[in-house]
């Protein structure tokens, strides 16, 4: 048993940190505030330096997926600007992950390459307005038609849609589509006849993530991740399983900024003479976001070596961790706001953006609801 | 890194928790309700080598490390034995036998060591006194060399185990005026003349420890039975904390995976408006809850017991985490656990009536929550 890091992961944790501080965060502003058309150039630039520096893949190089070079990329790039971690995960871990985890070797080596590199970007489409945790209750549809699949249905909030080469679609097996009232994965490419993809969502946080609505009109797909029909169920729910991890580097991410930044506030600000955080009621704060960030770090970790070493609890490990960090890093957000008071609830300032970031990590991918009902379920049938 | 146990590790702790279930855990509500110390029970930490568990085989013990002494712990909380019971086994082996063992010289070590290993005397750690809790280097009890012996006076309060004990542990100083660097560790002996101990406390939870005060009056101690030398008793008291903020967490830890699996039982079997009670939301929300804080709490316990064990630095932070946390959160669900038994956790035949009780002093004991933040916040404004 040993809590710390191997020298090679302890490596990648400084280099990603020393060029995501000195390329990636003088950004982080401008992501949030710029008008759309910019703010899409501009993430496109940063996944580009990234993948060029060799970091965006980080976790995905070797033969497995390793999630601790995961965590850590992702837990940097976040300090640095969350939204950019989000971007870049939606394209190398959400649809590079399934490909490397399902794809056939042929569409690993024609994709996955380009991904890692940002020479393409990718985007998942599951979400749908009537199935969001629920995605059984998918209604986007596949019929056959000669060679190749005819795809029918209306995509929500998918994350990169419009700077994306490349989107994994989930959809239902029509009747003689294979696989009858199953799910499949569809690659489906930029410019496909029939996908329209409508830029008109503001998001209130991660706001340099483009998000889209993606309609289907008898769109073409040519592919199948993995091949074979009515697997897609299955593969979209592990890499989710796997996400966890992601989210929680995440949280912490946006945790540790606002801890840092609440930190050096609290030293820097006086009242009555004394620095802020030496009065209780701030300090205290401090202790706080810094005992849940922390705890938050050793969950996720603790997840990721759980998955990569196959463990039989390792999913609900991923589930415990998530619900707790992104539990945390609302509240370490709101901390830190209110360590800033006044200062923290000025546009353009740090605490501002991230505070509105922070909300992410509770509702997204099985928000704390759903992650409540999969951990009691599980440990209420060891009893049944 | 690796989370993993040892096998050797896994088959002790397994062992341990068969042994605290079947044969200590049927013993501890009786012992509760009566709110006494049990011999019985400590006979029975004594046959399976707990009570000199981190000590080398030539003292009595069984040579185990850091991480393994925890995993006892937790086993033995979890297997349903009280925390009354733990907590003496904890103030007894790792505040007086630890510290005699740490700091003691060679004829210190070979006259109370394997006499505490095996339980045929009982030992206590006097720090608290009435006026020096979280401040503890405000203490008065003063001693004052007299030819080969140091004279005390002065008086101690919570002092786990002391109405019972053969040995004290403990801290006075020789020099106010040096404040904590003045602070100096003594053994006392039982029936050393000028040392009283009085009526055992009633308290709240953990009620099958023994605590009370302790009283010096011009109460001689022979200056062979200085510990770590002058001066060196603060060194001594915060050396002391990594086997605080782990090994005597760790049954905390062990009485809320008991209290989860009671939990997880009664949830399946009560039922109200034709349905087991799990399948309501609010109820599932606390099981969830209670699984995550024991996931979050048990990775901050092995980290501070595994640094300790591969000889790194205590990070001080770690340890405050492990003990904030642990001991703030781990009341909120034994609370939890106690709703989700409705009147019958309010009831002291239940388990988890006794766990709320047992469960409040994580958060006061060795340190108490507001300590622990003011160490992060302040190291974290250096």
């Amino acid at each position: 048993m040993n809590y710390e890091f191997t020298e090679e992961q302890k490596k990648l944790q400084q280099d990603v940190a020393a060029f995501c501080i000195k390329e990636i965060a003088p950004e982080a502003q401008k992501l949030d505030e710029g008008p759309r058309e910019e703010v899409c150039k501009l993430m496109e630039r940063n996944l580009k330096k990234l993948g060029k520096a060799g970091f965006l893949g980080a976790g995905l190089e070797g033969a497995a997926i390793d999630l601790i070079d995961c965590y850590i990329a992702g837990e940097e790039i976040t300090k640095a600007c969350a939204s950019t971690y989000i971007s870049a995960r939606s394209s190398v871990f959400m649809c590079g992950g399934i490909l490397k985890l399902f794809g056939t070797p042929e569409q690993m080596k024609r994709f996955l390459p380009a991904i890692m590199k940002a020479e393409m970007i990718g985007a998942l489409a599951y979400t749908e307005a009537e199935a969001g945790s629920d995605i059984a209750s998918v209604s986007t549809t596949a019929r056959k038609d000669g060679d190749v699949w005819v795809l029918n249905g209306v995509k929500d909030v998918v994350a990169n849609a419009i700077i994306a080469d490349v989107l994994l679609v989930l959809a239902r097996m029509e009747k003689g589509a294979g696989s009858e009232d199953g799910m499949s994965l569809f690659i489906v490419e930029k410019g496909a006849r029939g996908l329209d993809i409508n830029d008109s969502l503001e998001t209130m946080g991660l706001r340099g993530v483009p998000v889209s609505v993606v309609k289907l009109e008898n769109c073409e797909a040519k592919e199948i991740v993995g091949g074979e029909p009515g697997k897609g169920y299955e593969q979209l729910e592990r890499i989710l399983k796997m996400g966890t991890v992601g989210i929680v580097s995440f949280c912490v991410g946006v945790g540790t900024s606002c801890m840092e930044k609440a930190t050096q506030h609290a030293k820097a600000k006086k009242s009555s003479g004394k620095p802020i955080g030496l009065y209780q009621g701030v300090g205290f704060k401090l202790a706080d976001m810094f005992t849940y960030n922390d705890l938050g770090r050793m969950l996720g970790l603790r997840a990721a070596w759980a998955m990569n070493e196959g463990e039989n609890d390792a999913d609900i490990l991923g589930s415990c961790a998530k619900l707790f960090a992104g539990e945390s890093a609302t509240k370490i957000a709101n901390l830190a706001m209110q360590v800033f008071a006044g200062h923290g609830y000025i546009k353009g300032t740090d605490i501002e953006r991230l505070y509105r970031d922070a909300r992410f990590g509770e509702i997204c991918e099985g928000p704390s609801e759903i992650q409540r009902t999969i951990i009691a379920n599980n440990e209420l049938d060891k009893f049944m | 890194m690796d989370f993993t146990f040892t096998d050797e590790q896994k088959m002790f702790r397994d062992t341990v928790y068969r042994y605290g279930r079947d044969e200590i855990a049927p013993l501890c509500e009786e012992a509760d309700l009566k709110g006494e110390f049990s011999f019985e029970i400590w006979k029975k930490l004594a046959d399976m080598g707990l009570l000199g568990l981190p000590f080398p085989e030539e003292l009595g013990g069984s040579g185990a490390d850091v991480v393994t002494c925890c995993l006892a712990g937790e086993a033995l909380g979890h297997a349903g034995v009280d925390g009354g019971s733990l907590l003496a086994w904890g103030a007894h082996t790792y505040l007086c036998a630890c510290n005699i063992f740490s700091f003691g010289t060679e004829e210190q070590k070979k006259k109370y060591v394997p006499k505490l290993a095996s339980g045929e005397w009982i030992g206590c750690m006097g720090l608290t006194e009435p006026g020096a809790g979280s401040d503890a280097a405000s203490m008065r009890t003063t001693a004052v060399k007299k030819g080969d012996r140091y004279v005390l006076n002065g008086s101690k309060t919570f002092i786990t185990n002391a109405p019972l004990a053969n040995v004290f542990v403990v801290f006075a100083t020789i020099d106010k005026a040096k404040k904590h660097e003045g602070i100096t560790a003594f053994i006392v002996e039982k029936g050393t003349p000028g040392l009283e101990t009085g009526q055992p406390f009633h308290k709240m939870g953990c009620k099958c420890s023994s605590t009370s005060e302790v009283f010096f009056e011009d109460c001689e101690v022979p200056e062979e039975n200085l510990l770590g030398g002058e001066n060196g008793g603060w060194m001594i008291a915060l050396s002391g904390v990594e086997w605080d903020r782990s090994t005597l967490i760790s049954p905390f830890l062990g009485a809320s995976i008991y209290g989860l699996e009671l939990c997880g039982r009664y949830a399946n079997e009560r039922h109200q408006f034709n349905r087991p009670i799990r399948k309501f939301q609010a109820v599932q929300g606390r099981i969830a809850d209670m699984k995550v804080f024991i996931e979050a709490a048990r990775l901050a316990i092995y980290r501070v017991a595994s640094s300790k064990d591969n000889g790194q630095m205590l990070n001080p932070m770690q340890a405050a985490v492990n003990k904030v946390y642990a001991g703030d959160v781990g009341f909120e669900m034994a609370s939890e656990a106690v709703q989700i038994f409705g009147g019958y956790g309010f009831m002291q035949e239940y388990p988890v009536e006794r766990n709320f009780r047992d469960a409040r002093l994580a958060a006061i004991g060795g340190g108490t929550s507001d300590i622990m933040r003011m160490i992060v916040s302040r190291i974290m404004l250096m």
